[in-house]
């Protein structure tokens, strides 16, 4: 029984290290209709980052704050600078937007072993949350409950601003009418810009934040991206809430797999896309009907 | 204010064609024959490496006039072809090397088993559209991917080897030999095309330009579009596993790299370079993305970061990015 | 059996209703049209006819036959073709080829991987007998995207009418066209069989009068009168919804 909470737990844990990767992905999709296939890039470069601000300052909670920094830069400026002007020169579709981020990632990853090489490296824990804390009756790391909380914040937060927020209301607004938005004079374009950065700084916060349990090394976006897009395409690509319960669906799903079924732990989780694709191709809470 | 085209009628009235008479200029007809001369005799003055440059072309072509059928005709855009080619190169792996049995034999059941998995691959797949599909046939590619590095069946992420070629000692023949081999991967690559060319231009090609074209409207005529869908879904995974046969069998060896993300891309990024006909297009495309690949490889160890920035140049800047340039140069042709 | 039998229909999305409570016969032969003001719900009764969309509530009949959702392909099969409000055509493709692909939807050959698309010559005869039906012979080997918008209207029609349908819809045939487009657009469907039932939305009274025998109104989803010109121009719930309540 105990071993049973000891992995719904970790469960959690996983699910929500997958939802800050997924729910950037989502909320680009959602709002920009842009799928970035690169987001395991900000993953590894929020993570590499991190390396870097704690091996210098020899603090966590640096790396914390500053690894997602790049991120944030890169994917606001890529929004901005390529995605945005292709997009609006009508010339690219959103298909063709989605094939060039393809490109990226693989660009991406090439960057990174050229300056790193493939080693692989970790971040140390910090002291504070090094313990355990005692939990239902069992003695579980402090630092898997402190990414728990860290998701669950995170989610806290974004619906509040997207749900809540006049910024929320306005890129809502801005996703269903361009023009209207910019005649009413707000920059769109920064507004997505802004976003894409976000999205892409949750990515990279979920990279600093798995590096002292997980290794750092070039392909470790790779790996867990794919889970990632099961997520959004399991919980409805655009959909926040979605995106959180298919996180919770696909983290559980893969730690129990894992736990009692290791032989078919890649497969559960697969096997949970291909039913939702057969029972629900739009997701178990996407809008029926969507067009991409 | 647009004005009234003015439609000019008919030069040969009473006779209708689907498309008017192919003026077949002299030049094209010097240039086709060039390249068959050149294609039937390059083992004859080529280097070895010239004659394994060119049958991995060969085999990356029929790759990429797979993933074409998918993409370019029917207008699927699919990050996963590479799954079937590895599956294609498994097949054989698991049936000559694995159980002994003989060429002719594994061939033929490898297909069918890559029909079967396709069609039900396929039936959940087409279920969805655009970025959907994208992501879910990445998915699909990538589960085969993690099956085959940890199935003790396909030996793992080391791969299995012994691939057998065609044994043409009947003939007096090896197969070993680069230029018999080359031949080989010819005569399969002419007759696949040829397969492929006739496909396109049936009436079940016709549908699938149909739905490229406007998938809705194609249902609203009375097709059942879903099946089609299916149809090009699997024929087009049977080419790329006809390549994957081939690719196994250059190198005596498949494993699961065979099935990556990146392959898959390199496929799409063949096609698009490659451009419009069917049966052609994907094998210049191909052409291209190898001689410059092998140039790079020349140049510079980091190819991934290279290949990552081409790739979204050419998405970028080729008129009007994937589907535009594949539409716009397919309807180059009526 | 009547062409098309619409009993009850209702359709929500979330909680607005578009269509509500709808009934309506149309026999065999009838020149109907259905006018309102836009969001009447005109085009969301196409797709609902047409097998896009499935009802909240109620039933539809195409002779008899129950419409289901999702398979509108199937709906072409039993007899009823429709043209789009915005252009669906083939684009990259010349008209010839737009229309053989309609043509062959119905026929055998369909499915035929191996025997070249231009071996069939009943289809491709049978595309331009349509095509001269609906004046567009002279540009049979044009690509779509050089036709004029009028000529795109005509072919739009033309496609529908290549599935040999007992029953047209036609979603604003005449949208977008000039007043000489639109003429040729409606003296083009006047030529077309008598025997051919005709469902028409439109917005222009001219065509709609040039047409159609009977008409029926709607607004915000509900049926407000069907009759003849002028029981319908002259009925106060009618003018009301058209002008407002002061002019009824």
């Amino acid at each position: 029984m105990l071993l049973f909470v000891l992995q719904l737990l970790n469960g959690l844990q996983l699910s929500m290290l997958i939802f800050l990767l997924a729910v950037g992905l989502t909320l680009i999709f959602g709002l920009m209709n842009i799928l970035n296939l690169a987001h395991g890039a900000f993953f590894t470069l929020g993570a590499y980052c991190g390396l870097v601000v704690a091996s210098t300052t020899g603090s966590f909670w640096a790396a914390l704050l500053v690894g997602p920094v790049l991120p944030f830069a890169v994917g606001a400026l890529l929004q901005y600078c390529v995605l945005q002007p292709l997009a609006e020169r009508g010339r690219s579709t959103h298909l063709d937007l989605a094939l060039l981020t393809f490109g990226l990632l693989f660009a991406t990853a090439g960057a990174v072993e050229l300056l790193y090489g493939s080693a692989f490296y970790s971040i140390a824990m910090p002291a504070s949350l090094s313990g355990h804390v005692s939990l239902f009756g069992l003695s579980y790391p402090a630092y898997r409950l402190f990414i728990i909380v860290a998701g669950l914040a995170v989610a806290a937060a974004l619906l509040l601003i997207v749900d809540r927020t006049l910024i929320g209301a306005t890129l809502r607004a801005g996703v269903d009418n361009r023009e209207m938005v910019t005649a009413l004079g707000i920059n769109i374009n920064l507004l997505f810009a802004i976003v894409f950065g976000v999205g892409a700084a949750l990515a990279g916060l979920a990279g600093v934040i798995a590096a002292p349990i997980m290794s750092v090394y070039s392909q470790m976006g790779i790996g867990i991206v794919v889970t990632t897009f099961v997520v959004v395409v399991v919980g409805g690509l655009g959909n926040l809430r979605g995106s959180f319960y298919a996180s919770l669906i696909v983290g559980m799903t893969d730690t129990m797999a894992q736990a009692y079924l290791p032989e078919v732990e890649l497969f559960a989780v697969y096997a949970l896309l291909i039913v939702v694709m057969i029972v629900r191709p739009q997701g178990l809470f996407g809008a029926a009907g969507r067009v991409a | 204010m647009r004005s009234e085209v003015v439609c000019v009628k008919d030069p040969i009235p009473g006779q209708l064609e689907t498309r008017p008479a192919l003026k077949v200029r002299p030049f094209v007809i010097a240039t086709g024959v060039a390249a068959t001369i050149l294609a039937l005799a390059l083992p004859f003055f080529g280097a070895t490496f010239a004659i394994t440059l060119a049958t991995e072309i060969m085999i990356s072509g029929l790759f990429a006039s797979g993933i074409n059928l998918l993409v370019g005709t029917t207008g699927l855009v699919s990050l996963g072809q590479a799954m079937f080619l590895g599956l294609g190169g498994y097949g054989i792996g698991i049936g000559s090397s694995l159980l002994e049995a003989p060429l002719w034999l594994s061939i033929p059941c490898s297909l069918v088993a890559v029909a079967i998995v396709a069609a039900a691959i396929g039936a959940i797949c087409t279920r969805t559209r655009g970025v959907e599909f994208l992501l879910i046939t990445l998915a699909f590619s990538q589960m085969f991917y993690g099956a085959a590095i940890k199935l003790r069946l396909t030996n793992g992420s080391d791969g299995m080897s012994g691939i057998p070629r065609p044994d043409l000692s009947a003939l007096g023949l090896s197969c070993d030999d680069p230029a018999i081999f080359y031949y080989y991967v010819l005569a399969v690559t002419a007759i696949t095309l040829l397969v492929l060319w006739r496909i396109v231009e049936s009436p079940f090609g016709s549908v699938l330009a149909s739905i490229r074209e406007n998938e809705r409207r194609t249902a609203a005529m009375g097709y059942a579009v879903g099946h089609y869908k299916i149809g090009a879904f699997v024929l087009a995974a049977m080419l790329c596993a006809v390549a994957g046969i081939l690719q196994s069998q250059y190198t005596y060896f498949i494993n699961p790299d065979s099935m990556s993300w990146q392959l898959s891309g390199e496929g799409v990024l063949m096609v698009i370079v490659g451009g419009a006909n069917a049966a052609l297009g994907p094998m210049i495309g191909a052409a291209i993305f190898i001689l410059v690949k092998q140039g790079l490889s020349m140049v510079t160890t980091e190819y991934l970061m290279f290949f990552g920035i081409f790739f979204m140049l050419v998405v970028a800047f080729f008129r009007g990015g994937v589907f535009g340039a594949v539409r716009s140069l397919i309807g180059a042709r009526p | 059996m009547s062409a098309l039998e619409i009993r009850n229909l209702r359709k929500a999305f979330g909680g607005l209703e578009v269509i509500a409570n709808l009934s309506l016969t149309i026999p065999f032969g009838q020149r109907h049209a259905v006018i309102g003001p836009n969001g009447a719900g005109k085009t969301t009764l196409f797709n609902l006819v047409t097998g896009w969309l499935s009802p909240s509530s109620g039933d539809i009949r195409i002779d008899g036959v129950p419409v289901g959702c999702g398979r509108p392909d199937r709906v072409a099969r039993n007899g009823l073709s429709r043209s789009f409000q915005k252009n669906m055509l083939l684009e990259n493709l010349t008209v010839l080829e737009n229309l053989r692909i309609a043509c062959q939807a119905l026929h055998r050959s369909r499915r035929s991987l191996f025997r070249a698309r231009t071996a069939f010559g009943e289809i491709i005869a049978k595309a331009g007998s349509v095509a001269e039906r609906m004046n567009l012979s002279d540009c049979l080997h044009r690509s779509v995207k050089e036709l004029s918008y009028g000529q795109k209207r005509q072919l739009e029609v033309a496609i529908a009418l290549c599935a040999e349908p007992r029953i047209l819809l036609m979603d604003e045939p005449a949208a977008g066209t000039s007043p000489q487009e639109r003429g040729r657009l409606v003296s083009l469907i006047n030529a077309l069989p008598r025997d051919l039932t005709i469902v028409l939305v439109e917005h222009d009274m001219d065509v709609v009068f040039a047409i159609c025998d009977v008409i029926t109104v709607l607004s915000y989803g509900k049926l407000l009168v069907t009759g003849t010109r002028e029981q319908v121009q002259n009925h106060p719930a009618v003018i009301e919804a058209y002008l407002g309540r002061h002019h009824a």
